[in-house]
């Protein structure tokens, strides 16, 4: 292993195996481009970075360090066998951007500002603080343990957002939305092709917009909660586990309701699909409907 | 949908604009108006989409051209725009019914207008978020006044992307390609879908809206995917 314990910038070249430990002060983030394979990273108890890999001989890992940032890119063959497998060990407190092409990205335990973006290949993240956003276009994306402001995309498969606190916004074109155990004020989460579900508690003055065109959406809502409802379908249904006190109903199925003071603003819209509302713990629930194996 | 005397009101109170008394009677009034109550509920969602987009402002000489392509006016046309300023006052939203189902035009506009940044080669910049309707006494110098041509405006962008990503359909993987052609062809399902049911019910506003939020996401979507388009 190398130990480096330079502060000043470091740029090396690697064209084989890899492991490096550098320095890590407060203030530096991380910053990963990395064109292809599997990218992980997890926190430890460190204030260093460790970054080890096994890319053959022809793949090139450059690391260099700044007084801001440790930057790391990888640079793969251009073929499809083209796999590095990159790990790194950072400080729980480092920020990170992370960007890749065919690159699945998996981070455990961060505490910081996360953003992680590829195009082929999952994102799954457990941790992150503050501002978070995870981005794929043909892999799915979870995250887990976080608190912050939460954006989770993708274009063609599910997203997922579970045990987590803060506001969230989830969007995917061609998939299925589940946010599982999530506390938050602010929740915006849309897809064309897919099912939302929702399980959480309805905060008092916040705003939850649910919005899909050839899906369902459940979502929990427990005794006691204050808030506003309105429900808009073209040729969907509506269902309820518990009597609302409807007031009436617009053109296009639409209608609306007032639970409790009306605090919370609650819009569910499915073109298509049926809106169903159940109470924590049912048989319907969506915290019950997907157990979170994965913790 | 049936209108009354409440329903041209409900932007001001959703600004704290109506006295203590009107809102305290209009807040009576929802408590047995679906119409108003599912209006009100249509442009607080506006609106929080609205929030929702990023405020990162693009360098000051671009906007001219964004201006130009969603639409929106400014009041000085030379005169530039001191975004410190805007980012300090309040934003205020004040719609007016037939505004409503415009105004997610106008967001989607928004985001079309991004195309033009994007061919610049700076991904990174996004269209601010010109308020919408705001009085003259906090007017941040720009309006958004919606042109009877907003589809063709729509259109265009949506040609530019298209185009943009034609061009460098040859650099992107090629099951990349495939992806975003399946997803962009299932939002046009929807699109025409929505289209369809408005047919029957043309001032239904969940139509209005859901119909606009679509066409969003595929400028969206083809925004994204000329993105990835690698520079050459």
């Amino acid at each position: 292993m190398l130990l480096n314990l330079l502060t000043g910038t470091l740029a090396l070249a690697y064209a084989q195996q890899l492991d490096t430990t550098l320095t890590a002060a407060r203030g530096q983030r991380l910053d990963v481009v990395a064109s292809s394979g599997e990218l992980t990273v997890r926190a430890w108890d460190r204030n260093a970075v460790r970054v080890e890999s096994s890319a053959s001989g022809r793949d090139r890992i450059e690391v260099s360090t700044s007084a801001t940032a440790v930057s790391i890119r990888t640079h793969g063959r251009h073929d499809s066998d083209s796999e590095i497998q990159l790990r790194i060990s950072v400080p729980a407190w480092m920020a990170m951007s992370l960007s890749g092409v065919n690159t699945s990205m998996k981070l455990q335990g961060v505490r910081a500002p996360i953003t992680a973006e590829t195009v082929e290949g999952d994102v799954d993240v457990t941790g992150g603080e503050g501002l978070i956003s995870l981005r794929s276009v043909q892999g799915s994306v979870k995250l887990r343990g976080a608190r912050g402001r939460i954006s989770v995309n993708s274009v063609n498969e599910d997203v997922e957002v579970a045990n987590s606190a803060g506001d969230v916004m989830a969007q995917t074109v061609n998939g299925e939305i589940t946010l599982r155990v999530v506390d938050a004020a602010s929740v915006d989460a849309s897809t064309v092709n897919g099912d939302i579900w929702y399980s959480g508690p309805i905060r008092s003055g916040g705003r939850y917009a649910f919005s899909t065109h050839n899906g369902d959406i459940g979502l929990t809502v427990a005794e006691g909660t204050s808030a506003s409802v309105a429900v808009s379908t073209f040729s969907g249904e509506f269902e309820s586990e518990f009597p609302v006190p409807l007031r009436g109903t617009r053109k296009g199925k639409g209608f609306s309701f007032t639970l409790g003071s009306g605090s919370a603003q609650v819009t569910l819209e499915s073109f298509q699909g049926t809106i169903e509302l159940v109470r924590p713990g049912s048989e319907n629930d969506p915290a019950r409907r997907k157990p979170d194996q994965e913790d | 949908m049936t209108t009354d005397r409440w329903t041209n009101r409900l932007s001001e109170y959703l600004d704290g604009d109506l006295s203590e008394n009107e809102q305290t009677a209009l807040e009576l009034h929802l408590q047995t108006c679906a119409d108003c109550t599912s209006v009100l509920a249509d442009l607080r969602r506006v609106v929080h989409r609205a929030r929702s987009l990023r405020e990162l402002a693009p360098p000051h000489d671009l906007w001219p051209a964004i201006a130009n392509r969603i639409g929106a006016t400014r009041t000085q046309a030379n005169e530039p725009i001191d975004l410190t300023f805007r980012r300090k006052i309040r934003r205020r939203w004040a719609f007016t019914l037939p505004q409503l189902a415009a105004a997610g035009i106008a967001l989607m506009m928004m985001s079309g207008g991004a195309v033009w940044l994007l061919r610049t080669g700076d991904t990174r910049a996004t269209t601010p978020v010109p308020a919408i309707g705001v009085s003259p006494s906090e007017s941040p110098a720009v309006t958004v006044a919606m042109r009877p041509n907003a589809s063709e405006s729509y259109a265009a962008a949506v040609a530019d992307l298209e185009r943009v990503l034609a061009e460098g359909r040859g650099r992107l993987d090629s099951t990349t390609v495939r992806v975003i052609e399946q997803n962009l062809a299932a939002i046009d399902r929807a699109i025409a879908e929505a289209q369809r049911a408005l047919e029957s019910d043309s001032a239904n506003l969940y139509l209005n809206s859901h119909l606009a939020e679509t066409m969003r996401r595929k400028l969206d979507l083809l925004r994204r995917a000329a993105a990835l388009v690698p520079v050459s």
